[in-house]
């Protein structure tokens, strides 16, 4: 096994794992933000059960999205050393910014939101769960324009060899990046919105005490979900056409792929330039899978006298589908950057050139290590989080009132 | 224009060592066992800055690529074991203390208490680790690169790894004298003035091993500041005695507190004008201005970036305002 290879199934297991985290991420907390808003402006009790539910998923979800995260921005400097030292003037930039900007007030808040329940005024304490939202919304766009910028290479000029920053305005209007974040988005939001429908589902299936909660929950999570799956749909093919024009070898044959690879023998030798089949294979799945999740539209009219819940079958084919939007976003993943090889910054570095000298063997072991670990941690993540969404709203953990006595009543029971 | 990204660079990787060091200490105290309610109570006084703390690892390594980025490839390449088995650790801690309530089982939550202690203890081995390699130098070759791992394995660079367990292990026990209700924290008080004593041999041991060591004596570029700076690190750890010793918890933390950026300083200090220092071959070194990323990078990041650090310390700020004072029954628990 070589370097190369060991290091680039290290980056796809660590994108994949923290690609099924912050989906949830960022699709939940733009519904809690709707439902503490609710809260924050009715009063209603029930508003703030259904915040500190989803919000108790959200923030175990969480957990694992920042753990794989840092082991990916690690990676670019421990596997793909290339990477910063031909391109880093250019790409590091969007990376930094997305750091400064957006992830650290995103945890910064978001450890403040978790304990100014009962502590802070209840107008800050939405402050801090929209700052989380927005600065999750920018972290998400910056991580666009950095993988943009290594999809369609804009804005730089190569002087002895690296490349070197000339226009950043061009790395916002790359023609790669617009279509793409809406569609990140609105999956992000398809796998949220569905989330809420499937435990709300399984909720009603099961005839647990908080009928009105979860039914509330469920329509939530079905409209949302409804309505994103065709947004995912419409930003998805409408990325076919400039994606397709600077990146010709992506989808397929034609002239301009043929030309397109003739440029490139003459310019870096000749060589394999063709991406992998297992990135239009991915994108067949997604775009079926896709069109599946259209049906959701056919669960709305079913929520007139609550159809949806007496019939009983529909909650089965909503807990059932919870699976589909968490495979088609790998399934995207994989089209996006597997149909991009053999570059790492297309038509810039090749993927050979970017990888770090470090001996096979010690990447070997920091595969398996960081894979199991990972893996394990994720595993583990999910079966906690199954276990809150079965708990129920009786009383999560987030947002408890704080115990009236601090030493005379048993603890253990009130921290439990 | 370089010299002031360094410094920012710095001044972030000091603040994580700080701030994370807290998380490591406390982390690394909860193998001392005691009641569930105790370790919960630790893991309660660091609650909501947690979070905080950890980002500003994620934040340093951000300045480092889009600023250094050439440091960054070969920095976290060239110390791949130091800084796996860092990063390791932080992937443990983050997990496990933001996990370990969430089943209800005492068993359960004890398993992920050992999961942070050995995350914490992973995390300041390898942080203790990479800085003592930064101080002894790399085998750069003339194109800039580092091949092997073997040279990490010294007896300095593992000295350098304990010093800074002992070191977070002390910082941790100050925090919790200074969060913790006052029976709880005059316990923690006796723990940290043990510990003083450990943290000074540990130190000593790894300034006198680097002295001994060629590696070491080479690659500092600033002698003064190579030698003032440890005795500087000395010195802080013997006012936190003297603070302990008088009952002052918050002078004391702050005397930790220093001793943790201290470290941050004299890499940076010792090492100047030099990112990356070659043992095998001088001219081979990486400057801080080769490092940096070329100027329009530097200014785009410095029209964005720099006028918001005031907000972002602003908020870490509000975060320890709206939380500060010690925690009691009152106090809202999670992790």
């Amino acid at each position: 096994m070589d370097t190369l290879l060991l290091a680039r199934l290290q980056f796809a297991t660590t994108t994949s794992i923290h690609f099924l985290f912050v989906v949830v991420t960022l699709g939940l907390v733009t519904l809690l933000v709707g439902l503490q808003t609710a809260w924050f402006l009715t009063g209603n009790p029930k508003w703030e059960r259904l915040t500190r539910f989803w919000g108790q998923l959200y923030v175990i979800n969480y957990v694992l999205g920042i753990a794989s995260g840092i082991v990916m921005e690690f990676q670019f400097g421990l596997n793909w050393s290339g990477l910063s030292r031909y391109v880093g003037n250019v790409f590091g930039a969007p990376l930094a910014i997305e750091t400064l900007v957006a992830f650290f007030l995103e945890s910064t808040f978001l450890g403040m939101w978790i304990f100014g329940w009962h502590r802070l005024r209840r107008g800050v304490h939405l402050a801090l769960l929209c700052g989380v939202a927005l600065t999750a919304y920018a972290s998400a766009f910056w991580i666009m324009v950095a993988n943009a910028w290594l999809q369609h290479p804009v804005g730089y000029q190569v002087r002895d060899g690296i490349a070197h920053l000339t226009d950043f305005s061009a790395l916002l209007t790359n023609p790669t990046l617009g279509m793409a974040f809406g569609h990140v988005v609105a999956a992000s939001l398809l796998t949220g919105g569905m989330l809420m429908a499937a435990v709300s589902a399984g909720h009603l299936l099961r005839r647990t005490p908080d009928f009105l909660l979860f039914r509330t929950s469920l329509r939530i999570g079905l409209v949302v979900s409804a309505l994103s799956i065709s947004l995912v749909q419409g930003f998805g093919f409408a990325q076919f056409g400039p994606v397709g024009q600077v990146q010709p070898a992506k989808f397929g044959g034609g002239p301009e792929r043929d030309a397109q690879i003739a440029e490139w023998t003459a310019q870096f030798g000749p060589g394999d330039y063709t991406p992998p089949t297992l990135a239009s294979v991915g994108l067949g799945f997604m775009i079926l899978i896709g069109f599946g999740l259209g049906c959701l539209w056919l669960l709305l009219p079913l929520l007139w006298r609550d159809l949806i819940i007496r019939w009983r079958f529909p909650l089965w084919l909503l807990l059932l589908a919870l699976p589909l939007p968490f495979g088609t976003v790998i399934l995207g993943w994989l089209a996006r950057e597997v149909g991009r090889q053999p570059w790492v910054a297309y038509g810039l570095l090749p993927t050979e050139r970017a990888v770090s000298a470090v001996p096979a063997g010690v990447m070997l072991a920091s595969l398996i290590g960081f894979s199991l670990l990972l893996g394990a941690l994720a595993v583990t993540n999910w079966v906690l989080l199954a276990r809150a969404a079965a708990r129920g709203a009786a009383d999560p953990a987030l947002g408890r009132p704080p115990a009236p006595e601090a030493d005379d009543t048993p603890r253990q029971p009130v921290l439990a | 224009m370089e010299l002031a990204w360094y410094a920012l660079l710095g001044l972030f990787f000091a603040s994580y060592f700080v701030l994370g060091g807290l998380d490591y200490g406390v982390g690394l105290l909860l193998a001392r066992g005691g009641t569930p309610a105790a370790r919960r109570d630790a893991l309660t006084a660091l609650g909501p800055f947690f979070l905080g703390n950890e980002v500003w690892l994620v934040a340093a390594v951000g300045i480092l690529f889009g600023a250094f980025p050439t440091l960054e490839g070969e920095l976290l390449s060239g110390y791949y074991p130091a800084v796996v088995g860092a990063l390791a650790g932080v992937i443990l801690v983050t997990a496990g203390v933001q996990l370990r309530s969430r089943p209800a089982t005492a068993g359960a939550r004890a398993g992920w208490d050992r999961v942070v202690v050995v995350g914490s203890l992973l995390a300041a081995l390898g942080w203790g680790a990479l800085l003592g390699g930064l101080l002894q130098g790399l085998p750069l070759t003339a194109d800039g690169h580092v091949t092997g791992v073997g040279h990490l394995f010294t007896p300095f660079v593992a000295a350098a790894g304990l010093a800074m367990a002992a070191l977070v292990a002390l910082h941790g026990a100050t925090f919790l004298t200074l969060r913790l209700p006052p029976a709880a924290g005059a316990a923690t008080a006796r723990l940290a003035r043990r510990l003083v004593p450990v943290a000074l041999a540990a130190v000593g041991t790894a300034t006198v091993v680097g002295l001994l060591s060629d590696r070491v004596r080479a690659a500092a570029q600033q002698p003064v500041a190579a030698v003032l700076l440890p005795s500087a690190l000395v010195a802080a750890l013997l006012v936190a005695r003297a603070a302990l010793a008088r009952r002052r918890p918050g002078w004391a933390f702050a005397a930790t507190c220093a001793a943790l950026a201290l470290p941050v300083l004299l890499v940076g200090a010792a090492r100047w004008p030099y990112a990356l220092v070659s043992g095998t071959d001088p001219a081979a070194g990486l400057t801080v201005a080769d490092a940096a990323a070329s100027t329009p990078t530097l200014r785009l990041l410095g029209w964005l970036v720099l006028p918001l650090v005031p907000a972002l310390l602003g908020f870490q700020a509000m975060c320890w305002w709206v939380f500060r004072g010690r925690i009691d029954g009152r106090a809202p628990v999670y992790w």
